[in-house]
């Protein structure tokens, strides 16, 4: 049986749990805010670079051929990136990334293709080291805030592996972002890149009416063809960027889901405590009260 | 003596960096320096690493250390499109050294010609031109 004092410690240590799980889901809220504004911000700028590279590719007549486009002949070597949190305590949001991308390995594995890793996020990059996967690339510290050169750097990286035949096929691995209750796990193909997502209208495209208007007389500083040559990877350095910001947006509504339903949890566990001190405090009543009478008669 | 004002703005990935009007932008393309005045034939360009200067009046000049990007001008109104751009007092020099020597690291392990050189070679040239920014040596 336990006493009153017990059950007493217990509801406060919960008490105290349940303050820092609700400190937690406000932090991750306001975060969850400023991530969902830099998606936001994302958009101008991606759409302003697909107007651009429309417009580069209709004065060139055609896309050079540029090796990130290029398609090897065998894909021996699969490259995988998955992008997680430095930080745990977000339900799912790092688990089911690691599971998503040692599924994909043991499939690619099974179909006689090596597989080389990479990772963005101490959780990922713990998790695979554990696991005993060697990292060809591992990129920390930024997953709270990511900036534009943190995706740029991994692009980099990536497109470098893939023009220098290391590797034969890319695919990143992250958390999609749909509402702060709802995250999924997104793998897309970055290279060997589609010349068809280069041309096609993206979503971000609003039309602003800023197309310029006499596109024959623009000059073009240098070439077309050579300014395609450096658009056309922005794409990669962009894709990345967004796989970055989603995951940062979907981290912090998985911490705030997950740290609710913590709160939930403990206030669910206080009730039930709180009962149970009722119930301890009474039988302890009822204890005295029991000794008093049997007291009482024992003098009669 | 004023001149003619046209509109400017300035995106990078992380949003609008700068806009509004000046009466000349100083930058640089990969083919050489560049001023833009107000109506400016069309042009698009690609931008290399330098410090962006933006004329609002003659003495009155905002000053960024830009990164790569795309300049395009189209019925006198200037679009930057740049990978970054700094206020230079928010550089942090010490910071830029590591990147730059984080670059110089990789040019020295990459094999001649790969890609991987290239972009190192890419990044050694942005940091030094920012590293040049930051202490105040205008480039």
């Amino acid at each position: 049986m336990q006493t009153q004092r017990d059950v007493k410690d217990r509801i406060a240590s919960v008490k105290n749990v349940q303050k820092i799980t609700r400190a937690m889901e406000m932090v991750a809220a306001a975060r969850l805010r400023r991530a969902e504004q830099r998606i936001e911000s994302l958009r101008p700028y991606a759409g302003a670079i697909r107007r651009m590279t429309r417009q580069a590719a209709q004065a060139a007549e055609n896309i050079p051929n540029l090796p990130i486009l290029e398609e090897h002949e065998h894909v021996r070597t699969v490259a995988l990136h998955l992008v997680t949190g430095d930080r745990g305590l977000a339900g799912a949001f790092n688990s089911q990334i690691l599971r998503a991308g040692l599924r994909a390995a043991a499939d690619h594995e099974a179909e006689g293709r090596q597989v080389v890793f990479y990772a963005s996020g101490r959780r990922g990059v713990s998790s695979l080291a554990f696991r005993g996967k060697e990292l060809a690339g591992r990129y920390v510290g930024f997953t709270d805030r990511p900036g534009y050169a943190d995706a740029r750097e991994i692009a980099e990286a990536l497109m470098s592996a893939y023009v220098d035949e290391k590797v034969d096929e890319v695919e990143i691995f992250y958390n999609g972002y749909i509402s702060p209750l709802r995250q999924e796990v997104r793998r897309e193909t970055l290279l060997p890149l589609q010349q068809a997502t280069i041309l096609e209208a993206g979503d971000e495209e609003e039309d602003d009416g800023e197309r310029p208007e006499h596109q024959a007389l623009v000059e073009y500083e240098p070439g077309p063809e050579e300014i395609l040559r450096r658009l056309v990877p922005d794409y990669v350095e962009i894709s990345v960027f967004r796989a970055l910001l989603e995951s940062t947006a979907s981290e912090h509504g998985a911490r705030m889901t997950a740290m609710r339903s913590a709160s939930d949890n403990a206030g669910e566990l206080i009730e039930d405590l709180t009962l149970e001190m009722n119930r301890a405090r009474q039988a302890e009543i009822t204890q005295e009260i029991m000794e008093v009478v049997a007291g009482a008669e024992a003098q009669a | 003596m004023a001149r003619t004002k046209f509109p400017v703005e300035i995106l990078s990935p992380e949003g609008e960096v700068w806009s509004g009007e000046v009466e000349m932008v100083s930058t640089r393309t990969t083919v050489g320096s560049i001023g833009l005045l107000a109506n400016h034939e069309p042009v698009l360009a690609m931008l290399d690493p330098v410090e962006l200067r933006l004329y609002e009046t003659e003495s009155d000049v905002r000053r960024f250390a830009q990164g790569e990007g795309y300049l395009q001008v189209a019925g006198n109104r200037a679009l930057l499109l740049v990978e970054e751009a700094h206020a230079p007092e928010d550089l942090d020099a010490g910071d830029l050294r590591e990147r730059l020597r984080r670059a110089e690291q990789e040019l020295e392990s990459a094999e001649e010609g790969s890609e991987a050189a290239r972009t190192a070679a890419r990044d050694k040239r942005r940091w030094e031109t920012f590293i040049a920014i930051a202490e105040g040596g205008a480039s």
